[in-house]
């Protein structure tokens, strides 16, 4: 049994982590479901915005020149138009920056990764990442965290955000923040969403109906067998979920294929350059084409400029051949008119409010 | 079929035809399902909660005359349902599986979702199996189901 002063302790922070879920409204649809959100960082309206500025702070960066909003623009879904990211010193990263919106749904993080799955832990690699450089925050951290000491509208910040704690202006709490922000980048106003799930017939084109028709046949180009569900992606989890929060039981390997889409050499051979498992090699995430209008170019290295390319290489089949391919890429054919009514369908997943929302723009603008 | 072909197809009065291996075949349109003893199943597409109301597979089974029931023994036993959709993907269940006599694995026919009529890449009828794990048997875009007796 635990003594009463635990009892009431344990009370209290259970009461004060009650108040912080219920500061934030997730605005969310009705139907749709929230997202998991990790007991030792409940979400608060505090938390969140504290988050939104870090998110869009450049000193923290090691040159002061970029901020996590550098490579991930509300304007391109919180992407960059890059085929790949570049980093504050100028180094390129190997793979092309991945959208935030709706990240709090992921299982897996990144690109290839089958064990991240926490945004505070994400945060750290682009801080203090030195293969390749992002932020080239590493060595810098002090200085970063006595600039932000010394800003009196961040000790506000932190001390509302973070309350009780005597010294909140720690890299943890960074990171907590700044996964706060990204976990409340949630997006399910397209056109699509209002014609599916909002009874509004008329709320996309009867391209973009026979777009979907292609889209869901596993007889025609079957794209939802990787990009499934509300979210067009792999497995989601979702709070009150089965098996922790996702859809059912998930394999910490699932949801990562190898589409033939280039050949694969270090430092870009996929899921295998963390397990060196020869199954692995080329085994990249199905990312959620949620707004994928926005996110060109294409893929993981972002060597696919168009919509249109993306569909010409999956109705080849993929554009190498490669003895790990996945088995789901079979080939399509596609007449001109089909490729028309893919893309109109996949321009319906656009959500133009999650563009300007201003819970999520730059607040140093 | 094109994709243009299949969203007119679900336009005109779609129907799903019953055949094979059945006393009486049947074209059954949404009317006709509306006269059936109707059911309910509650799914869930990643979280998004969904009532699915329409006529029990088996119930479709006994209307057109196919063995269930008693009669489903011997041969009988060495028959299939194959459930086409109207892009040719398609599935097969026993026909014992079907039958509550045999298993509590009940699938559905359902013609609305959340009380409205299924429409779009779901077309205007399809199945929902709600014990298996995976999806792939819970078929959409429904068009035909076809009894096979293996063993004549």
């Amino acid at each position: 049994m635990r003594s009463g002063w635990l009892q009431r302790v344990g009370a209290g922070l259970a009461m004060a982590a009650g108040l912080l879920a219920a500061d934030f409204d997730w605005t969310l649809p009705k139907g749709f479901p929230r997202p998991v959100v990790p007991a030792e960082n409940p979400m608060s309206a505090a938390r969140v915005e504290l988050g939104r500025y870090l998110f869009y702070e450049k000193r923290i960066s090691g040159n002061g020149t970029q901020s996590c909003g550098s490579c991930h623009r509300q304007e391109f879904a919180f992407t960059d138009g890059r085929a790949r990211a570049e980093g504050s010193t100028g180094q390129l990263h190997p793979r092309s920056s991945m959208s935030l919106v709706n990240v709090a749904y992921a299982v897996r993080l990144t690109w290839a990764n089958a064990t991240l799955d926490s945004l505070e832990e994400q945060a750290l690699i682009p801080m203090l990442g030195e293969a390749p450089v992002e932020l080239g925050l590493k060595g810098h951290e002090a200085e970063f965290l006595g600039a932000l000491r010394g800003d009196a509208r961040y000790r506000r910040m932190f001390a509302a955000a973070f309350a009780g704690e005597s010294d909140a202006v720690t890299l943890a709490n960074v990171c907590q923040a700044i996964a706060a922000f990204e976990r409340s980048i949630v997006s399910m106003r397209s056109p699509y969403d209002r014609y599916r799930w909002g009874g509004d017939a008329g709320a996309i084109s009867d391209a973009a109906k026979r777009g979907e028709l292609l889209f869901f046949s596993s007889e025609h180009a079957g794209c939802f067998r990787c990009h499934g569900g509300w979210n067009f992606s792999g497995a989601v989890r979702f709070a009150g979920g089965n098996a922790g929060g996702t859809a059912g039981e998930v394999d910490p390997r699932g949801g990562f294929f190898n589409t033939g889409v280039a050949q694969y050499a270090a430092p870009n051979r996929g899921l295998y350059e963390q397990t060196q498992r020869a199954e692995d090699m080329g085994k990249f995430r199905a990312p959620s084409l949620r707004n994928v209008a926005l996110t060109a170019p294409y893929m993981h290295d972002g060597s696919l400029a168009t919509l249109g390319d993306v569909i010409d290489h999956y109705a080849a089949g993929g554009r190498f051949a490669d003895p790990n391919k996945s088995r789901i890429l079979h080939g399509f054919t596609v007449t001109a008119e089909e490729k028309r009514d893919l893309i109109e369908f996949l321009k319906s997943l656009t959500d133009e409010e999650m563009v300007h929302d201003a819970r999520w723009t730059d607040p140093w603008k | 079929m094109a994709a243009a072909g299949l969203l007119l197809a679900q336009d005109n009065a779609p129907t799903v035809e019953v055949t094979g291996a059945v006393k009486q075949a049947l074209t059954l349109s949404a009317d006709d399902l509306a006269k059936m003893p109707r059911a309910k199943v509650h799914a869930s597409n990643n979280g998004i909660e969904i009532v699915y109301e329409g006529v029990w597979l088996h119930d479709v089974l006994v209307k057109a005359g196919a063995a269930q029931g008693s009669e489903l023994r011997g041969k009988a036993l060495a028959s299939y349902v194959l459930a086409s959709a109207q892009d040719g993907y398609q599935v097969v269940f026993s026909l014992a599986e079907l039958d509550p006599a045999f298993v509590e694995n009940q699938i559905l026919l359902a013609d609305t979702a959340d009380g409205r009529p299924l429409f779009g890449e779901q077309g205007r009828f399809r199945l929902v199996a709600s014990k298996d794990k995976p999806g792939a048997r819970s078929l959409r875009m429904l068009t035909k189901l076809e009894v096979v007796q293996v063993r004549k």
